[in-house]
């Protein structure tokens, strides 16, 4: 059943032949050039380096519950800040949302067999391990205390320990900006014959949008940490004001990559946000077109706004009003996706799986930290709240109510693709909520401690407790609420492991969805497709007939179907 | 909320001609949720206009500083919209979660309504953002103006420089200058003061935060701040710019007071400074009493316990400050006797290794020098 063109290039002008199986234990499981396996590689390995960076956090909460320090020195507490920073953001977030669920997912949802170049995608893995070990034997020489920003001239103090900070972050940039060439290569060239733009799942069109902002942004933090590594080593004074250097400069120079790499964490999450709404509404997705747009705008904007971290730090102050202006107007294509999202939801019959759960509290924690952004946004108001907890509150309520629930919603969507099991439902919900629960209560007081008064990276607020006598309530509030989100990641890693073995068996497509990657058995075989499918609609329509028939009975575990049927709905078939 | 049930339900619950939800437009329970919300909305809104924010922006309801109270306008037009924009977000999509679940009646094939887009719906919801976005630049700009150049020709120029980890204010005719450890800095209620701020080393933050605004101190430039006290009072100061192992110490306060009294600080400053440099007496230090005064004052940038010269922190080692083959004068030039110490604790030094505040910068007492020097010369 199928009402619409037909395609304007035929099967053969895509790579149509599979390669023969990977043989070995080494080229299976540790050198693969398997996406899938690639995948699973930067997964568990992000995986355990959360688990790492999560504990630097919980000593860093530990210390503030007495406003002295509880448990360390100033200069450890300032290490642990450091390293938690440094190592969730380029360790964790980018290794976990690009290169974990973007690998694996991205090529199996345009149709393609692997990405357009396997051994580039091995290769960029395999930086990622030797930069964690590079960042963290840093600690071995007294590590670094600057923060995860580690500006100069304070940063020069870190000696050895900040070399090698320099090197790691230059290292994984690498890793970043390959992956991100490969992965554009691959969505433009690489899609299933009859797949347009316009049929593309929106997580591919975040996954571009995030990859063009890896391959362009990732440049100026390696210029940025080669230029403090050569001032490290070298003594070549670029930041050190004493000889002539500028500590401006730097601040430019790592702006102009990390705000774009804010948006790396989240454009990824906004795709997967994409993919589970409509799937258990039961309905398509709302405005489909403007939601790929606005992640585009947003990724070519993002290289606009950078200097809005720096307001108070020394810019010129005509300067400071178009960066601003542009950090509001970021807003307003941010704000369309989410009220799509929920118009996605309206009208829908919702089935509440883990993902959903996750999808849904996204919608809630991540509006809240977009919203404290605006606040921020404001040159004058900025200037008040710049380095304090309310920029803490709302930097984690976008990475870790946005980022990380997006990806904590990827994990049990696709955990049965990968892994031909379902993870316990239970046991994601409760997750959830003990996430949902912990996230709020321990970021939400954050804000008004800062607008109080406290600044951040204080490994002490004595100060602060004078004036503020309940500064002590929140902060021990605010630790005890991070509990909760430790055990639901304890939660996440037990059930991640335990349904391998005891999860429910999945079938091909246990959710109903209309994305390509549910036409394959689970897990899918190393080439993907056997015949590359041919595409002739859109893929989010739960108002037409499923593209197959009888999912148990037709498909059994080498699917040789050619074609895969997603019609455009005719006026005709709409409101039937 | 249901409790999805098994993935099996989903996977069956699809035919060729779905059924579909049957939604008569946006029904009753909307417009009562939407009514719900607003009223919560306009309530928020009361409370940020005509309420107290004092909890969470120190001195709103009487402001310290007239920037202070732009600023606050400025947030309280913020904090209208963006709670606003919170509750609506937040309040439908738990509505819409909460009406729009699957029923355990649902036929096994049932689907939602199938919209795709609504163009008139999203073009106001583009729009209006937009628009308040609009508005809310203008009246940033505004504001910005006002802090940029809006004090006009101030009365009072001084200056801050931030070290590592105190602040050093200048007055104009005070020839030395007053350190955040031993004295605050004062301002003059109702003049309109231009702050000129920059860094001795490292950036720093200078923030009051009942005056709002805050400036980085950074080494080869020069920022400025510019405002009037409006309130008297005393105010905390914080570095909020990391700076090295005491950040979350270098504090100071700030005081504002009438000018009469403000010129009578001044003066009393000047006198002091006249008589300061008097050579302090070693004759009782105890180097106990050194040891703890070292670990309170000193560790912050020399390692404690006291390391070889070549270890440093943010100054020398000073383990073997009085016997080192390498080393074998002070920073100064001179032999390491104990009244060459002194002096070094007394005065300062600045040079090509750095700079060691002088004593009013580290709050050092006369009995700290003494025992300090019997400390240090104790250690082999």
């Amino acid at each position: 059943m199928h009402a619409g063109t037909t395609t304007t290039h035929d099967a053969h002008d895509v790579h149509d032949h599979i390669h023969p199986a990977p043989e070995g234990f080494i080229r299976k499981y540790v050198f693969s050039l398997d996406h899938k396996v690639i995948g699973f590689q930067y997964f568990f390995t992000g995986l355990f380096l959360l688990l790492i960076a999560g504990s630097f956090a919980e000593l860093v909460r530990l210390q503030l519950t007495k406003p002295e320090g509880a448990i360390m020195s100033h200069n450890a507490y300032n290490e642990m800040f450091t390293m938690h920073g440094t190592a969730m953001v380029w360790m964790v977030l980018i290794p976990l949302v690009t290169g974990a669920i973007g690998n694996f997912v991205m090529p199996l949802q345009i149709g393609a067999r692997d990405v357009a170049f396997p051994w580039l995608n091995m290769a960029s893995f395999w930086i990622f391990p030797i930069a964690a070990l590079i960042l963290f034997s840093s600690m071995l020489f007294g590590g670094p205390h600057a923060g995860w920003t580690e500006y100069p001239p304070i940063s020069l103090a870190d000696g050895t320990a900040g070399a090698l900070w320099c090197m790691a972050i230059f290292v994984i940039g690498i890793s970043s900006t390959m992956t991100g060439l490969n992965f554009m290569v691959t969505i433009i060239k690489m899609r299933a014959p009859g797949m347009t733009w316009t049929r593309m799942p929106l997580f591919v069109w975040a996954t571009f949008a995030t990859a063009l902002m890896n391959m362009f942004a990732t440049v100026a933090l390696s210029a940025a940490t080669g230029a403090l590594f050569i001032e490290h080593v070298f003594n070549v004074p670029f930041f050190d004001a004493s000889r002539g250097g500028s500590p401006v400069l730097f601040e430019h120079m790592f702006w102009f990559y990390s705000h774009p790499a804010v948006y790396i964490f989240i454009i990824p999450a906004f795709g997967v946000v994409s993919e589970v709404l409509p799937v258990f509404a039961r309905k398509p997705i709302f405005g489909y077109k403007m939601i790929a747009f606005s992640s585009m705008a947003i990724s070519i904007l993002a290289f606009t706004v950078w200097a809005h971290h720096m307001f108070p730090s020394g810019l010129a102050p005509w300067l400071q009003l178009p960066f601003m202006i542009l950090t509001y107007a970021i807003g307003i294509p941010t704000g369309i996706k989410v009220f799509s999202w929920m118009a996605t939801l309206w009208g829908g019959r919702i089935h509440y799986t883990t993902a959903m759960l996750y999808a849904m509290g996204f919608l809630i924690t991540f509006t809240f930290g977009g919203i404290t952004g605006v606040f921020l946004a404001s040159v004058p108001v900025d200037l008040h709240m710049h380095g304090t907890y309310f920029v803490v509150g709302h930097f984690h309520y976008v990475v870790a109510g946005g980022a990380v629930m997006g990806f904590l919603a990827a994990i049990p969507y696709w955990y049965p693709k990968a892994t031909g099991r379902m993870m316990s439902e239970r046991i994601g919900q409760l997750s959830f909520w003990l996430f949902f629960i912990g996230l709020n209560g321990t970021f939400l007081p954050m804000h008004w401690l800062g607008l109080e008064g406290m600044p951040r990276r204080y490994a002490s607020y004595i100060d602060f407790a004078k004036s503020n006598p309940d500064a002590q309530f929140w902060n021990t509030f605010e630790t005890a609420m991070s509990f909760l989100m430790v055990a639901s990641v304890g939660l996440l890693v037990f059930n991640v492991l335990w349904s391998i073995k005891h999860g429910k068996v999945a079938g091909i497509n246990p959710w109903g969805a209309r994305t390509l990657e549910w036409t394959i058995s689970s897990p899918p075989p190393y080439y993907n497709f056997k015949k590359l499918p041919e595409v002739y609609g859109r893929p989010y329509d739960y108002d037409r007939p499923l593209p197959y028939k009888n999912t148990d009975n037709e498909l059994d575990e080498y699917p040789e179907y050619g074609r895969v049927l997603m019609p455009i709905p005719t006026p005709a078939a709409v409101g039937a | 909320m249901r409790r999805h049930t098994g993935e099996a339900s989903l996977a069956q619950r699809y035919s060729p001609h779905p059924k579909q939800v049957r939604v008569q437009g946006l029904g009753r329970g909307f417009w009562l949720v939407t009514a719900l919300l607003t009223l919560l909305s306009l309530g928020t809104t009361y409370y940020y206009l005509f309420g107290s924010i004092d909890w969470i922006m120190p001195g709103a309801s009487h402001p310290v500083a007239d920037r202070a109270s732009d600023v606050d306008g400025l947030f309280k037009f913020m904090a209208v919209f963006g709670t606003a924009i919170l509750i609506y977000v937040s309040g439908y999509v738990i509505y819409f979660g909460i009406e729009f679940r699957a029923r355990p009646t649902d036929p096994p094939d049932l689907v939602g309504v199938p919209v795709h887009d609504a163009p008139k719906l999203e073009l106001w919801w583009t729009v209006l953002p937009t628009i308040l976005l609009a508005v809310l630049t203008a009246l940033s700009i505004n504001v910005w103006y006002k802090i940029q150049f809006g004090t006009g020709a101030p009365a009072l120029t001084m200056e801050v420089v931030g070290h590592q980890f105190y602040f050093e204010y200048r007055y104009p005719g005070l020839k030395t200058s007053v350190f955040s450890k031993t004295e605050p800095m004062h301002l003059p209620l109702g003049v309109p003061v231009r702050i000129l701020i920059t860094s001795a080393d490292v950036i720093h933050q200078f923030w009051v935060p009942e005056i709002r605004l805050k400036q980085a101190a950074v080494p080869g430039l020069v920022q400025n701040l510019n405002y009037t006290p409006l309130r008297a009072g005393t105010y905390d100061i914080a570095c909020s710019e990391f700076c090295g192992p005491d950040h979350s110490v270098m504090h100071g306060q700030l005081i504002i007071e009438p000018v009469a009294d403000f010129n009578k600080w001044l003066e009393g400053q000047k006198k002091a400074a006249a008589s300061a440099g008097a050579t302090v007496n070693l004759a009782n230090g105890s180097a106990d009493a050194g040891k703890a005064t070292f670990a309170q004052k000193c560790a912050a940038c020399h390692n404690n316990p006291p390391t070889p010269f070549d270890q440093k922190l943010v100054g020398p080692g000073l383990a073997k400050i009085t016997d080192d083959p390498a080393h074998p004068t002070l920073v100064t030039g001179k032999p390491p006797t104990p009244a060459n110490i002194a002096d070094i604790l007394q005065n300062g030094f600045t040079g090509p290794i750095g700079t060691m505040p002088n004593r009013q910068a580290n709050a050092l007492s006369d009995k700290d020098i003494a025992d300090l020097v019997a400390y240090l010369t104790s250690l082999k």
